[in-house]
C-alpha cells in the first residue's frame, strides 16, 4: 500500500514522505492536481490514501477532490485534505466533496502519523 | 485607492499572526521561538537574505512578509525535513521560504476567522543585496521572534 501526496511545496511532500517512511508506506509524490491524477492513472491501484493541499497552482485542491470522487476508479480511495486553510467554509466543502479527513498546516509529524493511520482505520499513534 | 481595513480586523489578524509563528515554528521546526515586541513601522521594506511574501484580498487587503538570515532559513527548513543544513539546495530554500510564508498566513487566517479573505501564491526570495518593498499607504506591523539560531522578522501591512 502506498501513500499519495500531492502538494505543491516540496518541503511539504518530503514531510509527508518522512512521515510515511516512519510509519511504514512508501509515499508516491505530485507537485500539482495533473500529475496527482497522472500518478493515479498509472499506480492507482496501489494507493490506499491521498494526501491533498488546497491552494495549487492550476486545479484547486477541492477541483482535484472532485475528480477523484467522480471516478469510479479512484472514488473508494480515502482522501485527506492537508492545507493551510483552516476555516469551517473550507473544511465543510471539503467533506461535502468526499474528504475523510482535514489536517491544517502547521502539523507535528507525530499529528501526521496519527491522521494517517485513522484514516486508513488502523486506530491512531 | 486602498480600501482601509477596520480597526476590529487588524486587530484580529495581527493577533493571529503572532500566534501562528508561534505555532508553526513549534510544530513544524520543533524549534523554540521567543515573541520579542512589535512596533509600528514606516514602510513594508525587506531586506534579509530571504524573504516570503503573500497577499491577501476580499475582507481584509494587504500584504505579509516573512525575513530572516539564510543561516537561519537553513536551520529551520532542515528541521523540517530533516535533512542537514549542507545538504540543502537553492531549491529548498526557495520553497521553504514560500511555505513559511504561507503557514503564517494560513494559520493567521484560521486564528483570526473572520472569513472570505483569499491568500496568493507565496512569492519567495533567497539573495543579497537587494530591498523588497511594497509601496503602500497601509500602517505596517514588524513582529520581531528571537530564535536560538537567530531572527525572524514578520511584517503585516494590513
Amino acid at each position: 500500500m502506498k501513500l499519495l501526496t500531492i502538494d505543491d511545496s516540496r518541503t511539504i511532500r518530503r514531510v509527508i514522505s518522512g512521515v510515511g517512511a516512519m510509519i511504514g508506506f512508501e509515499v508516491l509524490e505530485a507537485e500539482n492536481g495533473d500529475m496527482g491524477i497522472k500518478v493515479l492513472e498509472n499506480q492507482g491501484e496501489e494507493v490506499a490514501l491521498i494526501l491533498l493541499d488546497w491552494n495549487m497552482p492550476g486545479m484547486n485542491g477541492l477541483e482535484v477532490l472532485k475528480l477523484i470522487k467522480a471516478d469510479p476508479r479512484w472514488m473508494h480511495i480515502p482522501v485527506m485534505m492537508v492545507t493551510t486553510e483552516g476555516e469551517k467554509d473550507y473544511i465543510i466543502k471539503a467533506i461535502q466533496a468526499g474528504a475523510i479527513h482535514y489536517q491544517t498546516k502547521p502539523f507535528t509529524q507525530e499529528e501526521m502519523a496519527s491522521r494517517i493511520m485513522e484514516a486508513l482505520g488502523m486506530g491512531g499513534l | 485607492m486602498s480600501v482601509a481595513n477596520s480597526p476590529e480586523l487588524m486587530d484580529k489578524m495581527l493577533n493571529g499572526l503572532r500566534l501562528a509563528v508561534t505555532e508553526m515554528m513549534t510544530a513544524m521546526a520543533m524549534s523554540e521561538v521567543v515573541f520579542a515586541g512589535q512596533e509600528s513601522v514606516e514602510a513594508f521594506s525587506l531586506c534579509s537574505e530571504v524573504v516570503g511574501l503573500v497577499r491577501l484580498d476580499g475582507k481584509m487587503h494587504g500584504m505579509v512578509g516573512v525575513s530572516c538570515s539564510k543561516a537561519l532559513l537553513s536551520e529551520i527548513v532542515s528541521r523540517i525535513v530533516g535533512l542537514p543544513p549542507e545538504e540543502l539546495l537553492m531549491e529548498d530554500l526557495l520553497d521553504g521560504a514560500a511555505e513559511l510564508a504561507n503557514m503564517v498566513c494560513g494559520g493567521m487566517k484560521t486564528k483570526a476567522q473572520i472569513g472570505d479573505v483569499n491568500l496568493s501564491p507565496p512569492v519567495a526570495i533567497v539573495g543579497q543585496e537587494y530591498t523588497a518593498q511594497w509601496k503602500t499607504n497601509r500602517p505596517t506591523t514588524l513582529f520581531t521572534f528571537q530564535m536560538e539560531e537567530g531572527i525572524l522578522k514578520v511584517y503585516a501591512s494590513l
